[in-house]
């Protein structure tokens, strides 16, 4: 059986019939092919699918499409601005955050979560924010000094919405 | 692995989920946050034909205060952990939840979903064994309150009937002279399941004579549990040192751990008490 669904990824408006016990992160990867977001553990427990819905960081492998309907999804090809990488992804580069990479995009999911709610995290908030995000080769030093330096950036002005939600 | 093929319902009220709950009987299975259930389902353990999801039914995504709290079975731990109601009536009950899993987890998982699953590893069931919880359940008949010592009757089984639905979580308004302590004891990292889980809830007279006890245990035993016998130890004591080593002994006695990644049998038994014990020196020493 399938349903008919009306999301909204990345500010791209989405009709289509999807079935019954596809999740999000299926949707996301297979009927729109954005391959950003990766799987690894399937239960939860890793973090890589971690995506927004209406602003709020969820697992997309523990969600089903269908309870998505009329929500605002972004993954991580919605966080560049101007169709260039946004403040908190070059953070990720300059602090060399990145190593193999798999873990990236639920890290900057979860961070940009973070910092809506905290324009100016501490090192031990960023820790405690990321604690569901495993990274296997273990960068986590750098990973939390580019959260830490984005936020930094910013001074206290609170977060604006992305772009991709207007 | 995807998911196993299901109809899936999600209907607007409590009243309409019975009903499919009734119609369905055991080919139908509630879906509250859906982590556990997402898992059970890829996992094959579970195969229903039909998901009646309880993400659409507004009534159960409420927190009232009404001579107490009660907590609708949607509330997700966030919302719990975030909710300034909680934090003034229960506080204990914010600490736990915001100990469950990571962030994510904690926006996805419901109170009242926790509570269903029935793991015996459930951060927030000693807190709410602790405070003396009821649940609050409807069924085609109406409403019934059961105390949450009797909802866990064995490994991931609860008491709730084929036809029913757990509505709400009730917390009692806390009187004068209460205290609370929360510890999740993790071995490995904070967000993993725990080794064990202990909340202490005393009252105290004007002598600090201890006049009631409740003792929630979680991770030692195949469900969530009191500490009966430990609650005894510490009733008409005052907290010295005799008794507290006396009641850390008694929360032993209540444990049947199995032995897995958070500990072995033996190290689960032991920490049980030295919590305990931890717990209750702590507030003795106020």
């Amino acid at each position: 059986m399938t349903q008919r669904l009306s999301l909204t990824v990345n500010g791209e408006h989405h009709e289509l019939d999807v079935p019954e016990n596809r999740t999000l992160f299926q949707l996301i990867r297979e009927n729109l092919h954005l391959t950003g977001t990766k799987d690894a553990c399937r239960q939860g427990v890793c973090g890589s699918c971690t995506v927004l819905v209406d602003g709020i960081a969820i697992r997309s492998c523990l969600a089903l499409a269908v309870r998505c309907h009329g929500k605002h999804i972004t993954t991580v090809e919605g966080l560049k601005t101007d169709g260039k990488v946004n403040r908190l992804q070059q953070e990720f580069m300059d602090a060399g955050a990145v190593q193999c990479g798999y873990c990236t995009p639920g890290m900057l999911m979860m961070a940009t979560a973070l910092l809506r709610e905290n324009a100016a995290p501490t090192d031990e908030e960023v820790r405690e924010a990321l604690i569901g995000n495993l990274c296997r080769c273990t960068g986590y030093g750098r990973v939390v000094r580019a959260v830490v330096a984005a936020g930094a950036s910013r001074g206290t002005e609170p977060a604006k919405p992305l772009a991709a939600e207007q | 692995m995807s998911l196993p093929r299901f109809d899936y319902r999600a209907p607007k009220t409590v009243e309409e989920a019975i009903e499919l709950r009734q119609e369905f009987g055991d080919d139908a299975l509630v879906m509250a946050g859906g982590l556990a259930t997402m898992i059970l389902l890829r996992e094959r353990l579970v195969s229903p034909r039909v998901i009646v999801s309880l993400s659409e039914v507004p009534a159960l995504r409420r927190i009232e205060a009404n001579g107490g709290l009660r907590i609708g079975a949607m509330v997700t731990h966030s919302e719990v952990a975030g909710s300034t109601l909680v934090a003034k009536t229960a506080p204990m009950l914010r600490g736990a939840c915001k100990r469950v899993g990571s962030p994510a987890i904690r926006n996805m998982g419901t109170l009242g979903g926790s509570i269903c699953h029935g793991d015996a590893a459930s951060d927030t069931a000693p807190a709410l064994l602790a405070l003396g919880a009821e649940a609050v359940i409807a069924g085609p008949a109406g409403d019934r309150r059961l105390p949450l010592n009797e909802f866990f009757v064995g490994m991931l089984t609860t008491a709730l009937r084929g036809n029913e639905l757990l509505t709400a979580l009730y917390v009692p308004q806390p009187a004068a002279g209460t205290e609370t302590r929360f510890i999740k004891y993790t071995a490995t990292s904070a967000e993993a399941f725990s080794t064990v889980t202990v909340a202490v809830w005393i009252a105290l007279d004007d002598t600090r004579t201890c006049v009631d006890a409740r003792i929630g245990l979680g991770s030692i035993a195949p469900t969530p549990l009191r500490a009966a016998a430990a609650e005894n130890v510490l009733r008409g004591q005052k907290l010295s040192r005799e008794v507290i080593a006396e009641a850390a002994a008694a929360a032993m006695t209540c444990t049947d751990p199995s032995s897995g990644g958070q500990g072995s049998a033996g190290y689960r038994r032991e920490m049980t008490g030295v919590w305990v014990r931890r717990l209750l020196d702590d507030m003795a020493s106020r």
